[in-house]
């Protein structure tokens, strides 16, 4: 885990049931407003459908589903975060997008242990801002084809680090 | 360097055709010359550009073969199976090198292989001390003799290719024509000297007077009064020494272009943005054209219709580009056949047809590791043994037939055996011992699938062939993958027979789109036979299975919208698509049939992704993602959402 994080990475933060969250820019290839998502019958809950981005088809998944968090309306400030790993290309919904931040590696500590079971594993690290606190995920864990993965509830997670 | 490999890939596949050929030769008394002259040009080719790639392994071992095969053309030894072996081991190896070379790892070794060879060059090279001597086969001095009767001189023409003579259009064509304006040509065949070069000789009946010498010169012949072989062989003319050079016998014909698939991938991509776009600009102008003025209208439909047309030239003549003929994968599969029955003690013939058939390049890779494993299982599982085919009372050499053919807009290719049929009990008991429940006798379809599922196999120990469990699932997922489809027949003591139907073109297709329960889809216009309607009351239930009425029987329905788990419109009529043939027969049924249209496949490979119903994905102009049926898939998961709604209705029950 070490190894992904950097002496001072970028990260895209965005918003989660009124928490934030951060991916490294690396894995980030552009944001898109969300339009039309089309249904894929028959694909895991979490898949809202497929949507063309730039040519190609990218699964969208619903973040809010995935951590176990009750599905939300889809608002003007709804963003699409496409992401590539390896040779995937997956959008990521999520509730809002707006901040572009380097993270200095000594502000981030890894995942407490208690949190580094099976909800864990998508955990990077948990970084501090000043008195903000922000999620660091590990991408490739998000979007593997896993049964839903337990949602460690913010406030828990909070708790536990402060 | 991928022109190297490239380059080396062509001369592999023409060595594997030529060993086709050779193999019929084993135990004859002596090889086809053509064949063996075709085989000693690849490797000497081989030889050269493995010299230039600095595989120095490589060129020794190319080297060692083109003696050998030097040493065959040379004499009238009798080509053994062994020597055939040793051919076949050569190729192996050479591309194994080439291989390791590709994945920058060590070359395999070859001392071994190289002692073999020259066990077989020991013969002594008596023919090849006298270069200009004829060694016409057996029969030739007959008619030799018959035409000297008949009053006719006998002529020899040496032809000597050259670089400097196929600049000029002279080859080996134009010096039999040249020969044949002469006379009768009693003999041809071509000579290799010492040295390699390679020169032609045809031995004529013709008039006491053959005209110009000079001219002949020109053509690159040497005209000789023919010399009987005991006689002491002429002395050639220095002249054609001069003609000698470096170049190879053969020019490859400079009128081939090859080109980086990706670049064609790129023109294909952008040719599917065009049609989306032309797509969009005939539904705007349908759209704006009551606004118009009737002429104006009328004019702007003309040139979109012209604008279509043309469109759909390029991409015919764009998609003419990436085809070659399934002859390259083909080629391989006689080898495969014969170790195989080597190692299983059968006897089997390979029937292949259809090889000029032609496919996109794409498929054409990603269909070799499927049929490899369709003839693997044929062999293995098919076909019975030799004692079994004969207590059977059938021919103790069994056949397997490959078969290649172009239907409209798809390529069909079955692989058929004659053994002895799938064995429905194994099947049924594996899948049972799997905890799948199956039906007595599982039709075809249903069959295929339970082979298909990945880890079943009948096989208790995995032996070389198959019997690993994982090839079906990996042939059907390839097929279904390419939007082909598999079909499956078996006759118990007649055979099985697989059936794959493909594409010719992955890129853009024709289309029907549909809508099922307020969505749209698209369905491959190759894979629906016919579009019916049905009315509700015509919908009868049958058993758990929905049918209506269609020619003599009953057609089997899915619908869509409650395979999807969507709310179908409630109409008066609904369109029925016919997929499948025969007995496999399926009705799809939709809500509505909105048109047809070309469009742009997009393959869908995430795993988020793998429903199994859907083939890809598409736009119609307007953005918005349109999913593809995959007709195999529509079947399958129908069948399965059966088996659910079977088991919750017994834990009703």
């Amino acid at each position: 885990m070490a190894e992904t994080l950097r002496e001072a990475d970028s990260y895209i933060l965005f918003e989660l049931a009124g928490t934030a969250y951060g991916v490294p820019s690396r894995d980030v290839q552009h944001m898109e407003m969300i339009e039309h998502i089309t249904p894929v019958p028959n694909a895991s809950p979490h898949v809202d459908g497929v949507v063309f981005s730039r040519g190609e088809v990218v699964p969208a998944v619903n973040l809010r589903l995935r951590f176990g968090f009750p599905k939300a309306e889809s608002t003007l400030s709804s963003r699409l975060i496409i992401v590539r790993i390896g040779p995937r290309k997956v959008g990521l919904i999520v509730d809002a997008a707006r901040e572009f931040r380097r993270i200095a590696a000594d502000t981030i500590q890894p995942p407490h242990e208690s949190i580094t079971g099976l909800s864990g594993s998508y955990l990077a690290g948990i970084a501090k801002l000043g008195d903000r606190v922000v999620l660091l995920l590990n991408i490739s864990e998000v979007i593997n084809n896993g049964n839903e993965i337990l949602s460690p509830a913010p406030e828990r997670s909070l708790a536990e680090t402060t | 360097m991928d022109d190297f490999y490239a380059e080396c890939d062509e001369h592999f596949g023409e060595i594997r055709g030529a060993l086709i050929h050779l193999e019929s030769a084993i135990d004859q008394r002596v090889p086809d010359s053509t064949t063996l002259l075709r085989l000693f040009r690849s490797f000497h080719s081989l030889k050269g550009i493995f010299g230039m790639a600095g595989l120095q392994v490589a060129e020794t071992l190319a080297h060692r073969t083109e003696d050998y095969l030097r040493s065959l053309t040379g004499h009238q030894t009798v080509f053994s199976g062994d020597g055939f072996d040793a051919l076949t081991g050569a190729t192996e190896r050479l591309e194994q090198i080439v291989v390791a070379h590709r994945q920058g790892q060590p070359p395999p070794d070859i001392s071994a292989l190289l002692d073999e060879i020259q066990k077989r060059i020991e013969s002594p090279r008596a023919g090849a001390s006298a270069p200009n001597g004829l060694s016409p086969s057996n029969g030739v001095q007959e008619r030799v003799q018959e035409a000297q009767r008949h009053g006719l001189t006998i002529w020899h023409c040496l032809f000597e290719p050259s670089q400097a003579l196929s600049e000029q259009g002279k080859n080996v064509n134009s010096a039999r024509a040249r020969a044949e304006a002469l006379g009768e040509i009693l003999h041809s065949a071509p000579k290799i000297e010492t040295g390699g070069k390679i020169l032609f000789e045809f031995v004529v009946a013709g008039p006491a007077d053959p005209g110009d010498a000079a001219e002949w010169k020109q053509e690159g012949i040497a005209l000789q009064p023919y010399v009987a072989p005991l006689a002491p062989p002429p002395t050639r003319s220095a002249p054609q020494r001069v003609a000698e050079s470096a170049a190879p016998a053969f020019v490859a014909p400079s009128h081939i272009v090859r080109v980086d698939l990706t670049r064609l991938d790129e023109l294909m991509r952008i040719m599917g943005d065009m049609v989306v776009h032309r797509a969009r600009l005939e539904e705007i102008s349908t759209r704006i054209s009551t606004h118009l003025p009737t002429a104006e209208a009328r004019s702007l439909q003309e040139i979109n219709a012209a604008f279509g047309r043309e469109l759909r030239n390029l991409r015919d003549g764009l998609m003419r580009v990436r085809l070659v003929s399934i002859g390259e994968i083909f080629q391989r599969l006689p080898f495969v056949v014969r170790d195989l029955a080597r190692e299983t003690g059968k006897k089997i013939r390979l029937a292949v047809s259809g090889q000029e058939t032609e496919i996109d390049k794409y498929l054409v890779e990603r269909l070799k590791d499927p049929l490899l494993h369709l003839v693997r299982n044929a062999v293995c599982h098919g076909l019975e043994t030799l004692e079994e085919r004969i207590a059977a009372g059938k021919s103790p050499e069994a056949t397997i037939t490959l078969r290649a053919s172009t239907i409209g807009e798809s390529v069909v290719i079955e692989v058929a055996d004659d053994g002895r049929g799938m064995d429905e009990r194994a099947i049924v008991g594996r899948a049972r011992a799997s905890g799948i429940s199956v039906t007595d006798h599982p039709d075809a379809i249903h069959l295929l699938e339970l082979i298909s599922r990945p880890g079943f196999s009948t096989r208790d120990e995995a032996d070389r062939g198959a019997g690993r469990g994982v090839g079906m699932a990996a042939v059907m997922n390839t097929v279904n993958e390419m939007g082909g489809e598999i079909i499956l027949r078996t006759d118990p003591g007649k055979g099985v027979t697989f059936t794959l139907r493909l594409p010719l073109t992955l890129a853009i297709a024709d289309a029907l789109i549909i809508a099922a329960g307020g969505q749209r889809f698209a369905m491959p216009q190759s894979l629906v036979q016919e579009i019916t309607t049905a009315e509700p009351a015509a919908i009868k239930q049958l058993e758990r299975n929905e049918v209506m009425p269609w020619r003599n029987g009953v057609l089997p329905l899915i619908r869509l919208a409650s395979l999807f788990g969507l709310t179908a419109e409630s109409r008066r009529e609904f369109p029925v698509l016919v997929i499948g043939t025969g007995l496999s027969a399926v009705g799809i049924v939709a809500d509505r049939l909105l048109g047809q249209r070309e469009i742009v496949v997009r393959s869908v490979n995430d795993p988020l992704l793998k429903v199994p119903a859907i083939a890809g994905a598409t736009e119609l102009g307007d953005g918005r993602a349109v999913l593809i049926l995959d007709s195999n898939g529509l079947i399958q998961s129908a069948r399965q959402h059966k088996d659910r709604r079977e088991m919750k209705g017994a834990n009703y029950g």
